[in-house]
This record gives C-alpha cells, structure tokens and sequence, in this order.
C-alpha cells in the first residue's frame, strides 16, 4: 500500500512543521514505522520543503537600520503615502530629498524621461522631414533680400544651368 | 519534532532564539523589551526605533525575498514597511505582538509594491476542492545534489510566482520565515485551521507546479 491513511495525512505536515504535541507525535511515529504509505507521503514532504531550504539569506545593507530611523524621524513617508509619524521628536535637518527610496525616484522620474525622449524623438523627425522636402535653403544660398524659396524643380533647372556652365541666379560672380 | 523537542538556533523568533524554545520568562522579556522600546520610541528616540529595525530587518529581508529576487526592491519594501510601521506605532495597541503586528504590515506592504510594479501576484479565491491537487501516483524528488543552491531558487521562485497570493504567503512565511501555525494565523487574522488548510493546498500547487514546469523532478511511486 502507497497511499497513505486518511486519518494521518494531515498529522505528517503538521508532523514534519513541528506542530504535534508529543501525545500526538509518538503514536504517529510508530504508525510510520508499520504504514509504507504513510512513510512514502512523509517523504515526500520532507522533499519538498528541501526546496525551500535553498533560499538564499538576504544580506542586509550595511547601516540600513540608522538610515530607516533617521529618514523616519526626518519626516519621510513610505511609497504609498502613509500618514505622517505620530511621535514628538526633536526637529531634524531635512534628508528626504537625498535619500528619497530608489523607488520613489524611479516611480517619478521614469515616466518623465520617457515622454521627453518620445518628444525629442517625434522632433527630430519632423524636423528630417522637413530637410528632406527641401524647405530649407542651403547655407550659401541665404540672403536676407532673397524673397522667395525656389521650388524643387527651380533647383533642377540651377543645377541643369550649372552643368551647361551658366550663372546660377543668385549666386556669387566667378 | 515537536515543539518541546526544539531547541536549535533556527530563526523565527523575537531575538534570533525560536520562540518555542523559550522560556516564558524569557519570551516575556522578549516582549517588554519590545515594548519598551516602542514607548521610548513614541517619546522621540530615535536610537530605539533604530534598535527595533536592528531586531526585525533581517527577517523582513528574508520575508521580502520571497516574493522578489531584486535586490533594490526588497530593500525598498523593507524600508517602506519599517516607514509605515513608525507612522502607524502610536496605534499599535499590543494586542498582538510587535513582531506579528510587523509581519502583518510587511505582507501587505509586499502586495501593495507588487501590483504598483505592475505585477500583482496571482488571485484565487479559496478552492472548494484541491484544483490540480497531489498527483497520487507521483511523488517530487527533493532538489538533485548537483544543483547549484542558486538555481534551486531560481525555480523555487519560479514556481512561487505561479502560486495564488494566499497560498504564496502562507508559504512564505512557514517555510521561508519558519513561523508557527499560530504565528501565522496572527499575521494573516485567520484561525489556525484556515492555515493548516492553506499550508496543505500551497504545497500541493507548489508541488505540482514544479512537476510542470519541470518535470524531471517527479518521481513514480511504487504500487
């Protein structure tokens, strides 16, 4: 038999948690030594809690203490706005700003960055856009009396001019 | 392993010694000397507030780690825990514990920084049945010796995160903050039953989540 009984499944978790009383505890073992079932479902669990017992210990950062208690009499909330320290204290040089929780910065500032990149992105191609249609005249070419901007096709008639050795209007004498 | 039997240095209790090791003489001195350093706290000491973050920021940090591998977030969380408990402590009416009273703020400071994150732990109302309950003709092998103590939890995570809240935090703080049924039941508000009920569910999902997502870990029992 692999199943375990009814009645002492639930005592092997409570069992293995070490949350028998010895009355209860005694019985159960000498019941394990005669049930395979229950012996397989002891095991079992036994086998999954060794996945737990892998978690790493989490180091706690040096002066992590000191540093809570003095953002907490210095007045800071936590992320979600919790109301204000109720006890009296003796009044503390401001250290919110400097040591404002990463998360409270990241929270703020990211959304922020990110709608000024698409900004400066989307003007830039509006900009491109505009060089690429040629609205903008080239750099020689600018005179405060020139009254017009010449169209794309003008241009193609300047350069054709300029092949066939002809002044370009406008520009410079050679 | 009965509560008499106990007597390691496990963690899971006020000063580093199990509580269920303790005396009564000592666990009251445990908790005097907690109080006390809430009421010097309430009167403006920061050095006792400073003490009382000393005693818990380790089991915080264990607890946090739970739900998050990042290391940044969990000290956030801690931090926001200990910031909330500070602007709470004038209500704390030592009904519970200071410990439990603590856990009870870390839990929900945890749920809360998930879903702002955008990754709120999976929902489920208690099952009526096991859904997906223990596969009876296979057994989870314990973790092969050859796996490196980080990729064992790298997937216990893994799978932790598949979990429903409830079950993930019943999990958590048995076997990761090795609180008794009691203890639990204090953190949570619910009755010792409630946590035996989830604790066997939790591990039942737990154990057949991993059987999914890996299941080279499974084991066929014999007939």
């Amino acid at each position: 038999m692999t199943q375990p009984c009814d009645s002492n499944r639930p005592l092997i978790s409570r069992y293995l948690d070490g949350e028998l009383l010895e009355s209860e505890a005694g019985p159960l073992r000498r019941h394990l030594l005669a049930c395979q079932g229950c012996r397989t479902a002891t095991q079992g669990d036994k086998a999954l809690r060794r996945w737990f017992q892998a978690e790493a210990q989490v180091p706690v950062p040096q002066g992590f203490a000191a540093r809570v208690a003095r953002l907490a009499f210095a007045g800071a909330v936590p992320g979600d706005g919790a109301a204000s320290p109720a006890p009296s204290r003796p009044s503390q040089p401001s250290e919110v700003a400097a040591t404002a929780p990463s998360a409270l910065r990241d929270e703020r500032t990211l959304p922020f960055v990110l709608r000024m990149t698409a900004a400066a992105a989307l003007l830039l191609i509006v900009l491109s856009g505009f060089l690429r249609e040629g609205n903008i005249a080239a750099v020689d070419d600018l005179s405060a009396d020139d009254a017009t901007v010449p169209t794309l096709e003008e241009l193609d008639l300047m350069l054709e001019r300029l092949d066939e050795t002809a002044p370009v209007p406008g520009a410079p004498a050679r | 392993m009965t509560r008499r039997d106990e007597g390691t240095g496990e963690e899971g209790s006020i000063t580093g010694v199990p509580a269920r090791a303790m005396g009564p003489l000592a666990m009251e001195k445990a908790a005097l000397d907690d109080t006390s350093l809430v009421q010097e706290t309430l009167a403006g000491s920061q050095a006792s507030f400073q003490l009382l973050v000393e005693r818990y920021e380790g089991r915080l940090f264990a607890l946090a780690r739970g739900y998050t591998k990042n290391a940044v977030e969990i000290e956030d969380i801690v931090q926001d825990t200990f910031l909330k408990a500070f602007g709470r402590l004038a209500s704390f009416d030592h009904r519970s514990s200071f410990y439990t009273w603590i856990y009870r703020i870390a839990v929900n400071t945890v749920l809360d920084h998930l879903k702002r994150r955008g990754r709120s732990p999976v929902q489920a109302v208690e099952d009526p049945e096991l859904v997906g309950g223990p596969r009876p003709n296979q057994s989870i092998a314990a973790p092969d010796a050859g796996l490196e103590r980080e990729e064992i939890s790298r997937i216990t995570q893994e799978v932790l995160e598949h979990l429903p809240e409830i079950f993930r935090t019943t999990l958590v703080l048995r076997e990761f903050e090795g609180l008794a049924y009691q203890e639990i039941a204090d953190v949570l508000e619910i009755s010792i039953g409630t946590v035996e009920s989830r604790l066997f569910r939790a591990r039942a999902r737990f154990k057949d989540k991993l059987l999914a997502l890996y299941p080279e870990f499974g084991e066929e029992l014999g007939d």
